[in-house]
């Protein structure tokens, strides 16, 4: 995938020909300082954004060639996402905004799953408190369990522990690794604290918009 | 419920300021028009009202070409009282008289008033005009007259002040003793009417007044008099004529039946140039203005409406703008933009639906507060307060339809923005 922004002289090339595959069930870890690309190649991925060149291809399936409505309903059914400052509705209750992405589909038989989701995060007894009225750490736990409602192929998240303090981040980032295994989720994390995360299946370096395997390996470029 | 719905009705209820601002602007709008409602349309009802009651009844037959009709009342009102539907019919005839009063021997008042001649047992049987009597009685003998209360006033030099001037509608200044305090007349009290008859002579009699008439809003005969007919017919040298006949139609009777009746009747009496009319035809000049006003009134108050809507289109504005996060988290977790549009549209409904409800809660309170204290225009004409359920209804559903309206273009936008960009939004 290449993704230029702008025009003539003010040009940016944001993503330089990447090209990697991802296993079913992998921990993928996306590091990168910042400025370096790695938000953009996760909106790539999760059809936030459509590249200049190349294609995402997911389960096989390439999804370059989607109309708005399929690309919602893609993201819906495929896609689960986690972002930086949780992103939670905070006109809605907490089992509400997990709720959310079946209900879009109006999907009615996921109440109970969703329940079973907070639990595992942690979050049993919030379930009917407002988004707005619980911690940051319980917010983005709340997050990880919207995007797994659905049983998506990949849960794409971006910096999910960069507004929480240490203690918080590692929490929710165990959360994360619990639900990856328990699961078998496919997970995709950009961040910029890669010492926060410890062991994970794998790691991608994003630099300047281009993509290398491990983390101190601008030679290893991914090609893949 | 849809999550949409419950979704829109939760951001709507996070953003109360709004939420009441939108909501005022709609019911606010409707007031409007309610209010107009029942002051313009009452008034115009009232009008109509005392106009049939008094003057001109369900039916008025008169002459085309003559100013009185020759033939018999009795065989007119024979005639309509046997048509089913008819409750009665009554004579009446009216002419100028110059009417005066003395006091203390001298002459206090001398002015032309209006006469009105009424066959007393048919009158209040067609009529409700006897039913003004404040003080006294109706006309019930041939030298009794019902005055009316301004004429009253002006008889006893009341209208100047209470001091001793000439008034009324055409003053002639004759007295010259001031009697201090104005008095107006009572019943009891002599008037003597000089009425001209038909072959030029003034013809005199003197009347005893049986009663006082207060009858608001223009309509009555608060400046005339009222006598006998067939006393108004001798002193006109017209025995037997009348000036018109008014017919009153049982109150189960339509305003297509009133139609059907005049033309029954014209088709029984082709031949004697008799003009009939209904009450909307009797009405039709006097109230062919006061209409065009009522169109202007609510004419404004849809602008109003209009208005209203720009404010709810603002305020949709504003809350898209306050939301542009949530759309963008909405649509990267699947929403597609024809969900955002139905969100901000249903929100749209549900301040038309509660302005609706609101606007016509209080448009109907001021309605009954209206009836219940029979409330009268410039304190004296009642007005004819009714509960139009078409037009409440037709005035909430166009305000529930333009908020709709007005949240099109503001759902548009939200559906225009990028998820990406959206969720940058602080």
């Amino acid at each position: 995938m290449t993704k230029i922004y702008g025009e003539a002289e003010t040009k940016v090339r944001a993503l330089d020909n990447v090209s990697f595959s991802v296993k079913k069930g992998e921990f993928v870890l996306v590091i990168g300082s910042s400025g370096s690309g790695k938000s953009t190649l996760l909106n790539m991925i999760g059809l936030l954004d459509k590249p200049t060149e190349g294609k995402v291809l997911v389960d096989g399936f390439d999804t370059s060639n989607l109309t708005d409505n399929e690309i919602s309903t893609f993201r819906n059914k495929k896609l689960g996402f986690v972002f930086q400052f949780a992103n939670l509705l905070a006109d809605l209750t907490v089992l509400e905004n997990v709720l959310l992405p079946s209900q879009i589909q109006f999907d009615s038989t996921t109440n109970n799953k969703a329940k079973e989701i907070l639990e595992k995060v942690g979050l049993k007894d919030q379930l009917f408190k407002r988004a707005n009225k619980i911690s940051g750490g319980q917010a983005q736990r709340a997050a990880i369990a919207r995007g797994l409602v659905n049983n998506p192929t990949i849960v794409l998240a971006d910096e999910p522990t960069g507004n929480l303090d240490s203690v918080t981040a590692k929490n929710v980032i165990e959360v994360m690794k619990k639900m990856a295994k328990d699961l078998g989720q496919t997970f995709i994390v950009v961040t910029h604290e890669r010492a926060q995360f410890g062991d994970v299946d794998r790691i991608i370096t994003i630099k300047d918009g281009r993509a290398f395997e491990g983390e101190h390996s601008p030679e290893l470029e991914v090609v893949a | 419920m849809d999550y949409r719905f419950h979704l829109a009705k939760r951001m709507l209820v996070n953003k109360r300021g709004s939420l009441i601002g939108a909501v005022l602007a709609v019911s606010i709008g409707i007031l409007v028009i309610n209010v107009n409602f029942v002051i313009f349309q009452g008034i115009y009802d009232a009008i109509i009202r005392d106009m049939s009651e008094y003057r001109f009844g369900d039916i008025y037959v008169y002459d085309e070409e003559k100013s009185t009709i020759e033939k018999s009342d009795t065989v007119l009102i024979n005639w309509f009282e046997r048509i089913p539907g008819v409750e009665a019919a009554t004579p009446r005839l009216e002419a100028s008289a110059t009417a005066e009063t003395r006091i203390l021997g001298h002459q206090h008042e001398k002015f032309n008033v209006p006469v009105l001649g009424v066959d007393p047992i048919s009158d209040i049987r067609t009529s409700t005009i006897h039913e003004t009597v404040g003080d006294g009685q109706y006309v019930y003998a041939r030298n009794s007259i019902v005055v009316g209360e301004s004429v009253a006033s002006d008889l006893g030099g009341c209208s100047q002040g209470g001091f001793f001037m000439s008034s009324g509608t055409d003053p002639t200044v004759t007295g010259d003793v001031d009697i201090g305090e104005c008095q107006p007349v009572r019943v009891g009290d002599s008037v003597k009417l000089t009425i001209t008859d038909q072959w030029g002579i003034d013809q005199k009699k003197r009347f005893v007044v049986t009663g006082i008439s207060g009858t608001a809003g223009g309509q009555g005969f608060d400046r005339s008099v009222i006598i006998h007919i067939d006393t108004l017919r001798d002193m006109l040298d017209r025995s037997g004529e009348s000036g018109s006949i008014m017919v009153r139609l049982q109150e189960s009777a339509s305003p297509y039946d009133a139609k059907q009746i005049k033309n029954q009747f014209l088709q029984a009496f082709p031949n004697d140039n008799l003009r009939a009319e209904t009450i909307e035809e009797s009405a039709e000049s006097t109230l062919a203005g006061f209409r065009s006003g009522i169109a202007m009134i609510n004419l404004i108050g849809y602008f109003g409406m209009g208005s209203s809507a720009f404010a709810i289109l603002t305020i949709q504005m504003m809350l898209v703008n306050s939301k542009t996060r949530e759309i963008g988290i909405m649509r990267a977790i699947g929403a597609r933009r024809k969900d955002i549009l139905i969100i901000f549209i249903m929100q749209g409904m549900i301040i038309g639906a509660m302005g609706a409800g609101a606007g016509t809660a209080l448009g109907l309170g001021y309605t009954t507060y209206a009836k219940i204290t029979n409330m009268e225009f410039g304190g004296s004409l009642a007005l004819e307060v009714n509960y139009n359920w078409q037009k409440i209804g037709e005035t909430a559903f166009i305000a529930f339809i333009l908020a709709m309206i007005a949240s099109i273009y503001p759902s548009y936008r939200a559906t225009k923005k990028q998820p990406v960009e959206a969720m940058r939004a602080v």
